[in-house]
């Protein structure tokens, strides 16, 4: 039992050690999480002089910023990306919240077969649909418009969250919404006014995820929109291919382009924790 | 219901088709309707010098699985990934939620930090990493040299780049694997530990016997979506190395991109996809049983 001996090394030196290896330890792990990002940061605040020394100069400056944000195409993008991601966590919750207490709470060939259907289209890699999408997109006019980037980022979420919703409705107890169907209330009542208010936490925590994977995603926005929607991270990669070097506005943009879902994931880290026990 | 005669459906089953209808319909139009064009697209010659989409069979499915370059570059290089970036973010996450799952001081301001990467756009965390690993002006190849080290030229050779990519990977996924086996941690009985506290069993012993066996179902589920969402990597590798140096560290979906929108043979392109599609099908099945029984022993 050679893996015995290193707890027992540990746990012989004295409480105040342990204490201060073990911060250690954790200090080192988050320093090396932290990193690239701090990296980033750093990079940002760096005159174009001095980006390509960052480690070895200390002049900071928020130009880049400023330079960044004169170029329309990138404020656009920001409104753009911000503007698809909440419709799509609206639409997305909204569509796939029934879809899910449909899943929880009837047995049956019908539930049975769509749950097959989204387990199967939940693993299909998105290029294999993304692409073939770029044809029908065109074809219905929807190439290069809001309604064309938003319907699909709705769509890709229909099999994920509908699987997450039928937990959150598993973990509720059904008793409540039989006593209201047998007061008198709907089908439509019980789900609505009896299940959903105790799924509401979950559902938060899901709309939060939700809204980031939106904000995050860049392979939809490559294949299905040009010139006419600019996303945020369609036009950072091109800043990369693009315009190659400029190093210190590309940090800026990425910096910018974090804040938001640092914000959201700051204010909501509490609720996507708790709502996510599987 | 206007008039008499039975109404098609039961009321029951009529509330069960509205409740999954919107979600159905718009499945339908953005996934299904989509692969059924993208399948007969591949049967046909359909690149823009041929207005009139010629029949061509199988001819493409042969072409794709002929190319030496799917075949022996871009198939080992996306199961390669696909292994290696499950398993390391699995370690590092069940590690660090073990870690987490003590209290001590500190550890929200932790847990944030850790869950940094969570937050980050997979194509900025291409970006800083291939500013970090620039040859030139990188901070590792600065901090390698500062201890005396040369540098190298991480991304424009194959298997430096490829692990660059992979380590990005690693990186990003690693605290959604923190976040659920932490979830699944906390949720544990005490009582197993308690006793086996008592009996004075090793930390190792309690791990192995008592925590990881209680954590499988968790891992499993972990373990299949990862593997599937791991497959379909394209963001990380286009920015990384954009497919490079040459077409060495291409994964699936890249390659159907570049037949598809780079060299314009969407035919050929909507094959490369449907065989990807098909492979990650039969993949995510046997990965499904095995993990499963695995859980179960």
């Amino acid at each position: 039992m050679a893996m015995v001996k290193e707890p027992l090394l540990f746990a012989r030196l004295p409480l105040n050690a342990r204490r201060v290896l073990f911060g250690l330890v954790l200090f080192a792990i988050c320093f090396l999480f932290a990193f690239p990002v701090l990296w980033l940061i750093l990079t940002s605040l760096r005159p174009e002089s001095g980006v390509y020394y960052v480690h070895r100069g200390t002049e900071i400056t928020l130009g880049n910023f400023a330079e960044v944000l004169k170029d329309d195409r990138v404020v656009e993008a920001f409104a753009n990306s911000a503007l698809i991601a909440t419709l799509a966590t609206v639409f997305s919750l909204l569509v796939t919240v029934s879809s899910g207490y449909m899943l929880s709470r009837f047995q049956g060939p019908a539930a049975r077969t769509w749950f097959g259907t989204i387990y199967v289209f939940r693993c299909v890699p998105y290029i294999s649909w993304v692409l073939p999408l770029y044809f029908v997109a065109q074809s219905w006019g929807l190439y290069d418009t809001y309604i064309g980037l938003l319907l699909p980022h709705i769509a890709v979420h229909i099999c994920f969250f509908s699987w997450l919703m039928k937990g959150f409705f598993d973990g509720i107890d059904p008793s409540m919404e039989y006593a209201a169907l047998i007061d008198g209330c709907t089908r439509w009542g019980a789900f609505i006014r009896v299940a959903l208010p105790s799924a509401i936490p979950a559902i938060a925590a899901l709309g939060v995820l939700c809204w980031l994977f939106t904000w995050n995603e860049f392979l939809f926005a490559l294949i299905l929109t040009g010139n006419r929607v600019p996303v945020i991270t369609v036009v950072m990669a091109q800043f990369v291919t693009e315009m190659g070097m400029r190093w210190n506005l590309m940090a800026a943009t990425a910096v910018m382009a974090l804040l938001p879902a640092f914000v959201l994931a700051l204010f909501g880290q509490k609720y996507v924790i708790r709502g996510l026990r599987l | 219901m206007a008039g008499g005669g039975r109404p098609l459906f039961g009321e029951q089953t009529r509330f069960m088709l509205l409740l999954i209808t919107p979600a159905a319909l718009l499945l339908t139009l953005f996934q299904v309707v989509p692969i059924a064009i993208g399948a007969n697209a591949s049967f046909r010659d359909w690149a823009l010098y041929n207005p009139k989409k010629t029949w061509v069979g199988l001819a493409h499915y042969q072409a794709v699985l002929s190319d030496p370059e799917f075949l022996w570059v871009v198939l080992p290089n996306t199961f390669i990934f696909m292994i290696l970036s499950v398993a390391g973010a699995l370690v590092l996450g069940l590690a660090l939620a073990l870690l987490l799952n003590r209290p001590f001081a500190g550890q929200k301001l932790v847990q944030t930090v850790l869950l940094v990467p969570l937050m980050v756009a997979p194509v900025i965390a291409a970006i800083m990493m291939r500013w970090m690993f620039n040859d030139q002006f990188g901070i590792v190849n600065a901090v390698l040299e500062g201890l005396g080290l040369d540098g190298q030229p991480w991304l424009v050779e194959r298997w430096t780049a490829f692990g660059v990519i992979v380590m990005t990977d690693i990186w990003l996924w690693t605290p959604w694997y923190t976040l659920l086996l932490l979830a699944g941690l906390q949720s544990l009985p005490r009582e197993p530990f308690e006793a086996a506290a008592i009996d004075g069993t090793s930390t190792w012993r309690v791990f192995t016997h008592l925590t990881l066996p209680m954590l499988r179902s968790v891992i499993v589920v972990c373990v299949v979506i990862r593997a599937i969402d791991a497959f379909r990597t394209f963001d990380i590798v286009w920015t990384l190395t954009g497919g490079g140096p040459g077409r060495s560290t291409e994964l699936f979906s890249l390659y159907a991109y570049v037949l598809a929108f780079l060299t314009l043979d969407f035919g050929r392109g909507s094959a490369a996809a449907i065989i990807g599609g098909l492979i990650i099908l039969v993949v995510g099945a046997v990965l499904y049983r095995v993990v499963d029984r695995i859980a179960r022993a």
